[in-house]
């Protein structure tokens, strides 16, 4: 009877052979040959050169900057959904399902419709003869386009390991006179670690990674890790280089995966 | 007993249009093990909660000391509370736990070491400093829950069902324990908890509540034997209630038979409630009895028999050493002393008193 | 106090995150076809959506691919989970770290590994592909839904249904199947959503001919954005919204007996709203995939794959020659000649006409990659004015392998409110007084023609030392640039949004039309003369529907059709001579006299290595 059950897995460990780890491999295999087939390490010491080094840089310090925007804004929201009376699932529907369903570029590229110079941000601030933001086609534009895109992937793990918090823990502390910052400081936010830290993954992985952001909203001025290794595949048609900084790219996922499971023991933070 | 230490004056408390608190007033005297006992919903932990600072009133005052600290935030109170599941810190070890509410008032670190030290000791937990609390059992998460508590010398210790997650047998190991550490330390505890047993034990004063209004005050023994309605009688203990007629004083008619008891005052020819102890209830000889009955039912409990025996169309409830066998003929008599009169309610409102939990 | 500042707060990110969405709907109402100006409010593109094949298609594939990638993975997933239960720790924890896989890994790289894992095994790119792509990311999301609420379960009921006489599938049915359902439904529901939302899986695994909304939309982002398409997502947006107010909409509980009678009236309602309204959804949902990919579905193998430029072609000639052939047109679209030639390169699509610009032919006459047309089967290859077969003798010397197609110019457009004196050097691109007012082509070789002619070398220069001056150039301009793009210099020149753009001169007559502010000329030093070009690759499977393809476009009042679409200039003598307007029919920006050629030159492919030194050039003045 259980091994019969087991098998009900059988499908899952077929897919997940074929479609996730062979197709892994492959990127493994392009990454270490050369077109010809032959061993070689050009493509994953690409990265040194200037330019994808530069690119690489660029990224990481604009999915850092996103990852610490998206937090500082989520923190307080989660709190407030956690805590509040109000229906907070029809708010987080609101916030995160919802918006779906307006496609993720479009989405996007409205913002380049508000933030372009003659846009609609522009024209409210000159009507009210404020000075005109001109941030379109700069770093700042991805990071907002990042942190508008990212933020629900903060909220959600943050709020649910918020309102899972067990409600007495805070007024024990209350009751051992804490205040309401010591509390917050001593009990809550330790508490939300691995909430927190599945949010920084959940946001930072994808802001690393995106080419679509900076294609859209930096001008075509901007160019991310994400950008380079669209352009080798799709432009350049390098597999082989292709795949090594694809290597390379995902050392880096796989390292902040293994920061944040070294704070995340009991894997509390599951997102959904 | 001493003089009073925390006043509740018409406390009221209402969630969305439903009624927890009405108009309640009670009184705790220094030193005392008080216990608020009731089924669940009849706003004996929202009393806790307001005591505690975590519930504010919708109206009404609470006097601690002669002061007025209805509005003073729970980190301002004299007063710690033990949570029903405990509420450990799970991400600190046991020993900064205990240290929490030290360190919260900048104490020296000789003292924190001294307390917790004494305060593990206290509990019989000496040595468990750097184990977290995960790896406790429920008996031992408890008693760092308190140790957490008592520590910063409250001058009130509130606890909150606190035994209500373990197992029986720990549960009266637990018990004892409480009593001791309430002697040893010599303040004040007020208990919430549905377990009338546990209230029995312990407490020096129980406070029977039920629908968010106090039924009874009184000493373990006054609740149990002279239990002043319904409620509290079914609540405390296993009972038989009878429809009666009191007839005149010390003497009320059970059933068609009657019955020589010690109240008095009650007018004459008047319905009133009975309470008879089923373990009050003695069989004896068909001829000796008051009134007269088949055994229906017989199970053997350990300590004593439990029988079920109909008389007069009613099935008593009845508790004894001796053993009769089903279909027995029986006597059944009472004496005076243990036949307990109550008035019966008289309007709607007050039927709402009675047990539907 | 406290409580009115969480309510600005959330407002405050409500506000954030619907900016973006209120411009949208707002958009779809703007009777100008441009982004960026504000033309009126019209109805008029909810009505052409329907008729918008493309759009329509694409919404419909969206939706069939989410529902089916959505429902095989729940199921896929739900098994794994049961199945997993029974497991040890040990192997359930690694097959729980494979699940996560695709949602820790980065998104492209998952696309990018199932790309190559489909070339790999030589399926052709197409609606399956992404299908089992979306299978294949949707999975860990139905698994992390299930999993916990399977954990939940309380084994003894299963057991306890099995004790009492049900067999093991009775039993897990009518017992544990409920208590998991919810986590079900919203594994279904988020795998949905996601797919539904998805780009970067999609853009790596479609074929020719398919497309989802996203990726439509990526490949319009250059063109500007078709209006209908906001038209839809609003559509959508309100209907999802809609739909959500009426599935979380409670009545109010009373069970007094006198209002039994409405309170049954509401649960009735409710049972509507919650089953009966999303059945209807999904029904109609179904019958519109179905009625619209019936219109575009292949009846046969009759059928001619194009690939060409984004709207390079009106789309009614599509339909003209389905209906007069018969032959089916599969068309996909590409931004650059870069882009499109390694996917003919790699052989993965199988396309049967492509129109490539000269360098970019020649580079697949060397490599092999066309195959010789056969123009005994175009008569109406005499409608072509020969000097342009002559031009093409540049990149392929014996007219074997090319049929022109459309021609132009690089140049300048320029605003004339904008600038201070007319402009006829790329001297302006250069000018300080322009910062953050100039817009650059961002593909390699338009971007060094700019360059390198204004230095005064060739076009075609391999000379590193010419080359690297072209590099230090263009980094010395990069912080004057305001962004660097392919189509969207049409749109934000008529926008306003810039005062300088290098564009083509094709794009000039239509820009003018909407903004005639606007002036295009070719700068005094010359640039480059194009020719996109009909070619068939070699490993075409319908090379004569091919050539049927070719010639109909070479008829005139089909490439009039098309010049009057696309503004393009036509090398087709008997089309421009079909011209109604005159002024057009002798504009010098469509059709420029040969002295203001003098310096122009054509692209020559320069040979892979130089391609690569371009290459990483241009790179060196991306990242910098």
């Amino acid at each position: 009877m259980k091994n019969n059950r087991r098998l009900l897995s059988g499908p899952y460990l077929f897919w997940s052979v074929s479609f996730i780890i062979i197709p892994l491999l492959m990127i493994v295999y392009y990454g270490l040959t050369d077109p010809e087939g032959r061993f070689t390490l050009s493509n994953i010491a690409a990265i040194t050169t200037q330019e994808n080094l530069k690119a690489l840089g660029l990224s990481l310090l604009l999915a850092l900057i996103c990852t610490v925007i998206c937090l500082i804004l989520a923190y307080p929201l989660a709190m407030i959904l956690s805590t509040s009376s109000m229906n907070s699932s029809s708010f987080i529907v609101l916030i995160f399902i919802l918006p779906m369903w307006m496609n993720f570029l479009l989405r996007t590229l409205a913002w380049q419709t508000l933030l372009e110079k003659n846009g609609v941000i522009n024209l409210v601030l000159t009507v009210l003869h404020l000075p005109t933001l001109d941030i379109i086609n700069t770093p700042y534009a991805i990071v907002l386009g990042m942190v508008y895109d990212f933020l629900p992937f903060m909220v959600l793990p943050i709020y649910n390991v918020l309102s899972k918090l067990d409600r007495d823990m805070v007024n024990a502390a209350r009751d051992l006179g804490a205040n309401g910052l010591q509390t917050f400081i001593r009990i809550i936010l330790p508490l939300s670690i691995p909430g927190i830290i599945s949010g920084i993954t959940m946001v930072f992985v994808p802001a690393l990674t995106t080419f679509v952001i900076s294609d859209l909203l930096g001008g075509g001025k901007i160019l991310l890790i994400g950008n380079v290794i669209e352009q080798t595949f799709k432009q350049g048609s390098n597999w082989n280089l292709g795949s090594g900084l694809s290597l390379v790219l995902m050392i880096f996922v796989i390292a902040s995966m293994g920061i944040v499971s070294k704070y995340d023991k009991n894997g509390k933070g599951a997102a959904f | 007993m001493s003089n009073k230490l925390i006043d509740l004056v018409n406390i009221s408390k209402t969630y969305d249009s439903n009624t927890v608190l009405d108009d309640l007033n009670l009184y705790i005297r220094e030193n005392e093990f008080l216990t608020l006992l009731g089924p669940s919903g009849c706003g004996k932990t929202t009393t806790l909660r307001i005591l505690g600072g975590f519930e504010t009133p919708d109206s009404g005052k609470v006097i601690f000391d002669g002061q007025d600290i209805t509005n003073l935030p729970p980190n301002k109170r004299q007063l710690n509370t033990v949570f029903q599941k405990y509420a450990l810190f799970s991400h600190m070890s046991i020993a900064e736990n205990i240290a929490f509410g030290l360190k919260i008032k900048h104490k020296s670190k000789k003292y924190i070491d001294d307390k917790i030290k004494y305060a593990l000791k206290l509990v019989n937990l000496d040595g468990y400093e750097n184990r977290t609390p995960e790896s406790l059992s429920g008996g031992q998460q408890q008693r760092i829950a308190i140790a957490r508590a008592i520590v910063n010398e409250p001058k009130v210790l509130l606890l909150d069902e606190p035994l209500g997650a373990l197992d029986l047998k720990l549960r009266q190991d637990m018990q004892y324990e409480l009593i001791r550490l309430k002697n040893e330390l010599g303040i004040t505890f007020i208990y919430v908890t549905h377990d009338q047993e546990e209230a029995l034990t312990m407490s020096d004063t129980i406070v029977v509540m039920n629908q968010g209004y106090i039924q009874q005050i009184g000493t373990p023994e006054t609740i149990y034997n002279e239990p002043e309605n319904a409620f509290v009688a079914d609540f405390i203990g296993e009972s038989n209630i009878l429809p009666g007629i009191m007839v005149e004083d010390r003497l009320v008619n059970i059933l068609g038979a009657p019955f020589q008891c010690v109240d008095e005052g009650f007018g004459h020819n008047t319905p009133v409630d009975v309470v008879i102890r089923p373990e009050d209830v003695d069989l004896v000889k068909p001829e000796e009895g008051t009134i007269r009955g088949i055994v229906t039912h017989l199970i053997f409990k350990g300590v004593h028999y439990e029988m079920e025996v109909t008389a007069n169309n009613y099935q008593w409830l009845v508790h004894s050493t001796d053993m009769f066998p089903v279909g027995t003929e029986v006597g059944i008599r009472v004496i005076p002393f243990d036949i307990q009169i109550m008035n019966k309610p008289l309007s709607e409102d007050e039927e709402a008193v009675n047990i539907e939990e | 106090m406290k409580n009115a500042a969480k309510k600005i707060y959330l407002g405050l990110i409500l506000i954030l995150l619907y900016a973006p969405i209120v411009t949208l709907i707002v958009l779809s109402f703007n009777s100008s076809k441009t982004r960026s100006k504000w033309g009126g409010f019209t109805l008029s593109w909810y009505r052409s959506l329907f008729d918008n094949e493309a759009i329509m298609n694409a919404f419909y594939t969206t939706l069939i691919i989410a529902l089916l990638s959505a429902f095989i993975a729940t199921i896929i997933g739900t098994a794994a989970c049961i199945g997993m239960q029974v497991m040890r720790k040990r192997s359930r924890s690694l097959f729980l770290s494979i699940a996560n896989i695709p949602m820790v890994n980065a998104e492209i790289v998952t696309a990018v590994s199932l790309m190559l894992i489909f070339i790999a095994i030589r399926m052709n790119m197409g609606f399956h592909t992404i299908l089992i792509s979306h299978i294949t990311f949707n999975i860990p999301y139905v698994i992390l839904s299930v999993m916990p609420k399977l954990r939940q379960t309380n084994r003894s009921t299963y057991e306890a249904a099995m004790d009492l006489g049900a067999s093991p599938m009775h039993a897990f049915f009518r017992v544990v199947f409920p208590d998991i359902l919810p986590g079900v439904l919203s594994g279904f529901l988020l795998a949905f959503t996601m797919s539904l939302d998805d780009f970067v899986i999609t853009h790596f695994t479609k074929g020719p001919g398919i497309d989802t909304l996203s990726t439509k939309i990526y490949t319009e982002v250059r063109k500007g954005i078709k209006p209908e398409i906001y038209a839809l997502s609003t559509l959508l947006f309100v209907t999802v919204l809609l739909l959500l107010i009426l599935v979380n909409y409670q009545p109010e509980k009373k069970a007094s007996p006198v209002k039994k009678t409405i309170t049954t009236g509401f649960r009735i309602r409710t049972a509507m709203v919650r089953r009966v309204l999303p059945a209807l959804l999904i029904v109609v949902v179904i019958a519109g995939g179905v009625y619209y990919s019936s219109q575009g579905v292949l009846n046969s193998d009759n059928t001619v794959i194009v690939y060409n430029w984004g709207e390079y072609l009106d789309p009614d000639v599509l339909d003209e020659f389905t209906e007069e052939t018969g032959i089916e047109v599969i068309y996909e679209e590409f931004e650059t000649n870069e882009i499109m030639y390694p996917k003919v390169n790699s052989g993965a699509i199988a396309y049967d006409v492509v129109i490539p610009s000269d360098y970019m032919i020649q580079r697949m006459i060397e490599n092999d990659l066309l195959a010789e047309i056969d123009f005994d089967h175009i008569p109406n290859l005499k409608n072509i004015d020969p000097t342009y077969m002559e031009q093409s003798r540049q990149f392929d010397p014996e007219n074997k392998y090319s049929l022109p197609y459309c021609w132009g110019t690089v140049g300048i457009l320029y605003n004339k409110t904008m600038v201070e004196e007319p402009i006829d050097s790329w001297s302006v691109l250069w000018d300080e007084r322009y910062k953050d007012n100039i817009l650059m082509q961002d593909s390699v070789r338009d971007a060094f023609c700019v360059a390198l002619k204004y230095l005064g070398y060739s076009l075609n220069s391999t000379d590193l030392d010419e080359l690297t001056a072209a590099r230090n150039l263009l980094i010395e301009q990069k912080p004057l640039v305001q962004a660097y793009v392919v189509d969207q210099v049409r749109d934000k020149m008529i926008g306003n949004e810039a005062a300088i753009g290098v564009i083509y001169s094709g794009e000039a007559i239509y820009t003018q039309r909407e903004n005639p502010d606007l002036e295009y000329v070719i700068p005094k030093e010359g640039s480059n003369i194009w020719i996109d070009s009909m070619v068939i690759p070699k490993n075409a499977e319908h090379k004569e529907n091919a050539e049927k393809f070719i010639d109909f476009l070479c008829r005139p009042e089909i490439a009039l059709k098309n010049f009057d679409y696309i503004t393009y200039s036509t090398p087709n003598a008997a089309a421009r001579a079909l011209i109604e307007d005159e002024d057009i029919r002798n504009s010098v920006i469509a059709f420029p006299e040969s002295d203001q050629l003098t310096d122009c030159e054509t692209y020559s492919f320069l040979g892979d290595d130089v391609d690569r030194i371009y290459n990483e050039l241009w790179n060196q003045v991306k990242s910098k």
